[in-house]
């Protein structure tokens, strides 16, 4: 058996080898096209239609964002940092301002902190949207596909009239951010986010509840609870293995601690948990958009802060729709940082692919990869 | 009521209580956010005891900083904790230097299984050997790539 020996980064023409006469396995080659992969490449060794090991090997979207970030100042960064996700783009602006207002020690006001979350948890919905409707086509779930797709819209619209940009809105800057609500927006998101909560019961009829899915994802790819927390799994995939872990809760940042939500988990770790998990978030955050509507403060939107990394060292984190992303920040006084580490949910979730797949058979390679929500340009960055 | 600093220093004490003379540094940087610099040939001591009996179970991430200017680079390891509640908020960095030319550490997969596509990420980025890693290959690179790490401070940026 030499096949299994091969180093998992050769060249895709070599991994996808003869297979010595008598080998038990075979390897295979998926993606870095969009084969229900993502813009990575996975290396599946089977025994028969049964995966015995899948090795990802991420890095075809890699931009080298982390060294870019260290020529520019932390305003100009701003755009770059949000292309990682540009679906779940204000999450990660939000961890990069926290890190920058950490060293500075700048405190935004109530109602910027109350429209940062407005932002994030729109955000949260617009992507797990999308990866509902990715999902909807690796199963060759026409409905699935469009319908999620379509309803994003109802968020983008609110989120254009809130920010000016429909997906990369650069809203948050260190000490606030930049625009107020328009006129009329809290009667637009209220009949929205009513609308968008009966058409997810929608969904669970005609996706969640049908067999085309459940069979193909209850009791597939299980991840343990331990396997989970030592893998450094977070986010929904970490919920879909029954922990209760969230930082709006458990380290709470801007306006999340007067907040009322629910942190939802699932105990099973497999597919269909992760999936649902998503499912509850997206119900979570409607109700938390309309509360933060409702509770919004008055009062000024920003406070000027200037454009310097002080001297010292920052760790900010936010909850993001793949789970907890994260800026290591160091700074030397000048108005870029020394260095900004950059870590997000996808890359920390990267470890939990091969624990899922193994042992899954080929034809539930989709539905349990894409169930951990990995999205490959946010873990390359 | 105790001080807001509390549980911070409380981790800290314990933790020069038990490695007296392997604790090189440590202190809080401001609430839930607390620095442990260890010496590097210990480390892997001290990570067990901090997963074992203080709790953190859950690794972020690693970091790597090339501090050109001092020949050194900073290993930092981010830590969280789920077991215990009251301290999941805080997130403990465990920080080794290591010297520039020879850029070797020991890798601490075996501690938090988690934290291996990191290290693999600073040994292409940087270039740091991880002992004991049970694949030191490149990750994000592409295989062809023959240059030098390049995240290290000389790389500079082509508009820079």
């Amino acid at each position: 058996m030499t096949t299994t020996e091969k180093p998992a980064t050769s060249s895709a023409l070599e991994t996808v080898t003869q297979e010595e006469p008598g080998s038990q396995t075979m390897t295979l080659s998926v993606g870095p096209q969009h084969s229900g992969s993502g813009h990575m490449r996975l290396i599946v060794e089977l025994d028969g239609d049964i995966i015995i090991n899948a090795q990802p090997d991420p890095g075809y979207v890699h931009r080298g964002i982390e060294k870019i970030i260290e020529v520019r100042n932390i305003i100009r960064s701003i755009p770059v940092i949000e292309r990682p996700s540009i679906i779940d783009a204000s999450n990660l602006n939000h961890a990069w301002v926290r890190a920058i207002e950490e060293l500075q020690g700048v405190e935004t006001p109530a109602r910027g902190q109350y429209l940062r979350c407005l932002l994030n948890e729109m955000n949260r919905i617009m992507s797990h949207l999308y990866w509902l409707s990715i999902y909807g086509v690796f199963l060759g779930h026409t409905t699935m596909f469009m319908w999620p797709l379509g309803d994003r819209e109802l968020f983008i619209d609110l989120a254009e009239s809130l920010t000016g940009a429909r997906i990369t809105y650069s809203y948050l800057v260190p000490g606030g951010v930049r625009r107020d609500l328009p006129p009329g927006f809290t009667e637009e998101a209220i009949k929205r986010t009513e609308y968008f909560e009966k058409r997810l019961d929608e969904y669970e009829n005609i996706f969640f509840e049908n067999p085309l899915f459940t069979s193909r994802a209850k009791g597939v790819g299980v991840l343990s609870k331990e396997k989970a927390i030592e893998l450094g799994c977070t986010g929904p995939t970490l919920r879909g293995s029954g922990v209760d872990v969230d930082l709006r809760k458990d380290d709470p940042y801007a306006a999340y601690g007067e907040l009322d939500f629910k942190v939802h988990t699932r105990p099973d770790g497999d597919s269909y948990s992760r999936a649902m998990v998503h499912m509850d978030e997206m119900r979570e955050s409607s109700q938390l958009i309309r509360q933060i509507l409702k509770k919004l403060p008055s009062g000024p939107i920003r406070r000027k802060a200037p454009i310097v990394v002080p001297r010292g060292e920052a760790y900010g984190r936010v909850e993001s729709a793949r789970g907890e992303c994260s800026f290591y920040m160091v700074g030397e006084g000048g108005d870029k940082p020394y260095r900004a580490r950059f870590i997000t949910g996808s890359y920390r979730n990267l470890a939990a692919i091969p624990a899922v797949l193994k042992g899954v058979r080929l034809a539930d390679m989709p539905t349990s990869w894409w169930s951990i929500d990995y999205w490959p340009v946010e873990a390359d960055r | 009521m105790s001080l807001p600093q509390q549980r911070e220093e409380n981790l800290i004490g314990i933790l020069k209580e038990n490695f007296p003379n392997d604790i090189k540094g440590a202190r809080t940087i401001r609430r839930s956010r607390a620095d442990v610099i260890v010496a590097p040939e210990k480390i892997v001591d001290i990570a067990t005891f901090i997963r074992d009996k203080l709790g953190f179970d859950h690794p972020i991430g690693v970091s790597a900083v090339d501090y050109n200017r001092e020949s050194r680079f900073e290993i930092i390891y981010h830590l969280s904790s789920i077991k215990n509640r009251e301290q999941r908020d805080i997130v403990l960095n465990l920080k080794e230097s290591i010297p520039r030319n020879t850029a070797k550490a020991t890798s601490l997969v075996n501690v938090w299984p988690g934290v291996e596509n990191f290290e693999r990420e600073s040994y292409e980025m940087f270039g740091i050997q991880f002992d004991g890693h049970p694949r030191l290959e490149k990750l994000f690179l592409n295989d062809n790539w023959d240059g030098p790490p390049p995240m290290r401070k000389e790389i500079r940026f082509p508009t820079d």
